[in-house]
């Protein structure tokens, strides 16, 4: 138990150190890496732990980025009231239309948040408040370290919040529900709340890595917002690591980021292909993610990826 | 004696196809009472509308005295009503302990309860129906036979006051039966008012200290099971008129 | 009035193309539970494949439809023999995964190999215009149409009344009771999957003659097919026919009256009023 916990506390303040250690560009790599490892960890908590694969967690984001650049540049409200307006805009949304949802089963569920994601950049392209098209500017900051480190401790929180989920009675409750539901509801577990709740909570942090990232790059329009390709990008990266480990979607993000880095600056199509072999690689070989590799090949060794594929074969 | 749990005409319809029809009948407290019918009687039907899986097109269900007809699943879970599926729900990436320990979380018993002490719960109620050897295995690598424990197990560790059983011998040879029979019995010996649906005949007929007959829906005989087993109706279900 | 006859014909011709795009992604998903995140890219190929075979050989794309139909179902049956056989009994996600990895793989690839010019499909009597009346059609779309319905119609037929297309239905009921038409598994999956992207490739085709073809046409045509397939339900190809006239006619109407983001709003706002209401779809049994 304390040298795991040695373990991240070392790797939290070398994190913390990056500021001061690299180059600006390592920087802006950095707040993007970590806004994304938060992103995963918020799709852990509802389609990780509690088996509901969501499709529509761009659909917070939007809502955390509108929620700061309205009550920054419409109302003149400072960082920390913006930040917290678009908690609340998440955590009704959550609410109101996690309830209906949720009924939804597999990939009707992911379908559906995919829909609410698009209906939400429509409604956000013609609202007046929001800057219609055109977008909302908001006043720099230029602070980079600043952002890195409040993406840093978001990311903190996150994985914290995951990591009382792994022991705890809720998180049960939620892996319980993934595991058969109806079996769960049987024994007591009341699927409903707890779907909810899984739900809201992911829609917050969610929610929060937005508002962060519109401060940071000042300038918000609907398709920087409400980006559709988050989703697929935040969901890769959880279950490319671990869906339902407290690291793994960390772990996911990070080195996924890298790769996307270094294989943007080569020749794109290129990359464009090999990144698209790696996933189908990926999802062949390794389908449980990085961490559960990691956990196995100590045994199986490379036995471990022929396994996987007569566990899944037809 | 008192009545632990009710069902008053209850009926639940199916576009067109009514599964159970107006069955009324009770299950005492401290008794076993068996189910039994052709296939197709009604039986899973009749309990999954106790466990408040399925909703009742009319009717009601009576747990210690108390309508359960506006409650949930996990509602009625946690007041005592306890089942197994007789298609068998595992949660198969978890442990056996831990498939287990869920029921010792969030059943009856469990509010307030620690992770460690459910696991220790746990344990206890595997050992009960003799899987205590297995506690640490994946859920999915059990056979039939052991999957079939563990779906008591899962269900004893909520702490039911009523505990139903849905053709948990189904699939078993008789030395496991004798065996389930055995765990049966000691779980009613434990206070638990227990209803058990099943198809073998020679098992229930021993276990049971009342029988209940359903066919088409309806209930057609209840009574010891001497009385219920002669009764003429019921080997006419099961066998068919005989030509005069 | 007569505009409004002019959209609703528009809306009804395009909605015959729509469904007939979304019958393979019904299909595969109905039957094997495969959302196949790729199938809009499967489109675009058929589009191209089309292309070429106009360009390069002359042949009429609607004449040619069974080649590029045939050459898509070929593809299709290897990639999901080769590799979507290998994860189908693992959670959803990953087919999900996959397919969506497919999905880039094919963009790129098309990308690197047509570059991104538009191009288009034009015979020579594509350009003239038909009248229906008050209405104005032109040629192409009219063809387009039929050819569309009739693939449809084909279909349906074929899932009904074929051997195969009846052990397909099987399959999507109880893989273990298929067994017993004497289909192997892997390969009754495989023809499954290649029926779906052949026809997929024939829609392809059909697209082409109407509208303008670029590697990126995939994610836009995958979405629209979800929506139908969903608001048609994913056992009845005639459910989906239904679903893309009236994504047509929305699409159309919505076009007209408010202006191009909401033609999208209504389509995914009707999408999930579908969901949550009849989770099954309009006409659709099982999920």
């Amino acid at each position: 138990m304390t040298r795991p916990l040695v373990f991240a506390i070392a790797a939290l303040v070398v994190l913390a150190a990056v500021p001061w250690m690299g180059s600006d560009v390592l920087l802006q790599f950095g707040i993007n890496a970590l806004l994304l490892a938060v992103l995963a960890q918020g799709w852990n908590i509802i389609g990780g732990f509690c088996g509901y694969a969501s499709f529509g967690n761009s659909t917070f984001y939007g809502l955390g980025s509108y929620g700061v650049a309205i009550a920054m540049v419409q109302w003149d409200l400072p960082f920390a009231v913006g930040l917290a307006f678009g908690v609340v805009l998440a955590v009704m949304f959550a609410l109101m239309l996690g309830v209906p949802v949720l009924r939804l089963k597999g990939h009707y569920f992911a379908i559906a948040t995919l829909a609410l994601a698009l209906v939400m950049t429509a409604i956000v392209s013609n609202i007046g408040i929001a800057g219609q098209n055109i977008g909302l500017v908001m006043p720099p900051l230029n602070n980079d370290a600043l952002f890195y480190e409040m993406a840093l401790a978001l990311l903190a929180a996150a994985t914290g919040t995951v990591l009382w989920l792994s022991r705890s009675r809720f998180g049960f409750g939620l892996i319980a529900i993934r595991e058969n539901e109806e079996a769960a509801a049987v024994m007591g577990v009341n699927t409903t709340l707890y779907k909810v709740t899984a739900f809201t909570l992911s829609g917050v942090f969610s929610a929060l890595a937005g508002g962060i990232h519109a401060y940071w790059i000042t300038f918000l329009d609907p398709d920087s917002a409400v980006n559709i390709s988050l989703n697929v990008k935040m969901s890769i990266m959880a279950v490319f690591g671990g869906p339902g480990t407290v690291l793994g979607p960390v772990v996911g993000a990070f080195v996924l980021s890298g790769v996307f880095e270094v294989l943007a600056s080569k020749l794109t199509t290129v990359a464009g292909i090999f990144f698209g072999v790696v996933v189908v690689a990926a999802v062949i070989l390794m389908p449980r993610g990085l961490a559960d590799l990691f956990y196995r090949f100590r045994t199986s060794g490379w036995r471990y990826f022929a396994e996987n594929i007569r566990a899944y074969r037809l | 004696m008192s009545v632990i749990l009710e069902a008053v005409a209850l009926t639940r319809r199916f576009a067109g196809l009514v599964a159970v029809d107006a069955v009324s009948f009770g299950l005492n407290a401290g008794e076993i009472l068996g189910v039994i019918g052709p296939n197709g009687a009604g039986k899973t039907t009749l309990v999954s509308l106790i466990s408040g899986t399925l909703a009742p097109t009319s009717g009601d269900v009576l747990f210690e005295g108390r309508s359960m007809l506006n409650l949930s699943p996990y509602q009625r879970g946690r007041l005592g009503i306890g089942r197994t599926f007789q298609i068998m729900k595992p949660f198969p990436g978890l442990s056996v302990l831990d498939n287990v320990a869920i029921g010792a979380l969030f059943g009856h018993g469990g509010s307030g309860r620690g992770l460690a002490e459910a696991r220790e719960l746990a344990r206890t109620q595997l050992d009960f129906v003799g899987l205590g050897a297995v506690a640490d295995r994946r859920a999915d690598e059990l056979g039939g036979p052991g999957r079939k424990r563990l779906e008591l197990a899962k269900a004893l560790a909520t702490q039911p006051k009523a505990l139903l059983c849905d053709e948990v011998m189904a699939g078993l040879n008789l030395v496991e039966i004798d065996e389930v029979i055995d765990i049966i019995r000691r779980v009613r010996d434990s206070g638990v008012s227990v209803l058990v649906i099943e198809h073998v005949i020679k098992a229930i007929r021993s276990l049971s200290d009342r029988l209940l007959v359903l066919h088409h829906g309806e209930k057609i005989a209840e009574g010891t099971p001497e009385a219920v087993l002669a009764d003429s109706r019921v080997v006419e279900a099961y066998l068919g008129r005989r030509r005069a | 009035m007569d505009l409004l006859a002019q959209v609703l014909v528009n809306g009804i011709l395009l909605g015959g193309l729509y469904a007939i795009m979304a019958q393979g992604l019904a299909l595969v998903w109905g039957v094997l539970n495969i959302v196949n995140l790729a199938h809009g890219a499967f489109i675009m190929l058929g589009a191209y494949l089309s292309w070429h075979l106009y360009q390069y050989l002359g042949i009429d794309p609607f004449l040619g439809l069974p080649i590029t139909a045939v050459v898509m179902f070929a593809v299709g049956y290897a990639v999901q023999r080769g590799l979507l056989n290998l994860v189908v009994r693992a959670p959803m996600f990953n087919t999900l995964l996959m397919t969506f990895g497919l999905e880039v793989v094919l963009t790129y690839l098309a990308q690197f190999a047509f570059s991104a010019d538009f191009r288009t499909i034009n015979p020579p009597y594509a350009g003239s215009n038909v009248a229906l009346g008050p209405v104005v059609v032109p040629m192409a779309r009219l063809m387009a149409f039929g050819a569309a319905l009739a693939l449809s119609i084909g279909m349906w037929l074929f899932l009904l009344h074929s051997r195969l297309g009846r052990a397909i239905r099987a399959t999507a009921q109880n893989l273990v009771a298929a067994r017993l038409y004497g289909v192997e598994p892997r390969h009754l999956y495989a023809m499954t999957f290649g029926i779906g992207i052949g026809i997929a490739g024939a829609a392809g085709g059909l697209y082409g003659t109407i509208s303008q073809i670029n590697p990126y046409i995939g994610g836009a045509l995958t979405a629209k097919s979800f929506a139908i397939s969903i608001i048609g339900g994913l056992d009845n190809p005639l459910g989906v026919v239904v679903g893309g006239l009236i994504l047509g006619i929305i699409e159309s109407l919505a076009l007209l009256y408010v202006g191009a983001t909401f033609g999208d709003v209504a389509s995914f706002g009707v999408l999930v009023a579908v969901l949550i209401a009849r989770p099954n779809g309009l006409l659709g049994r099982t999920a």
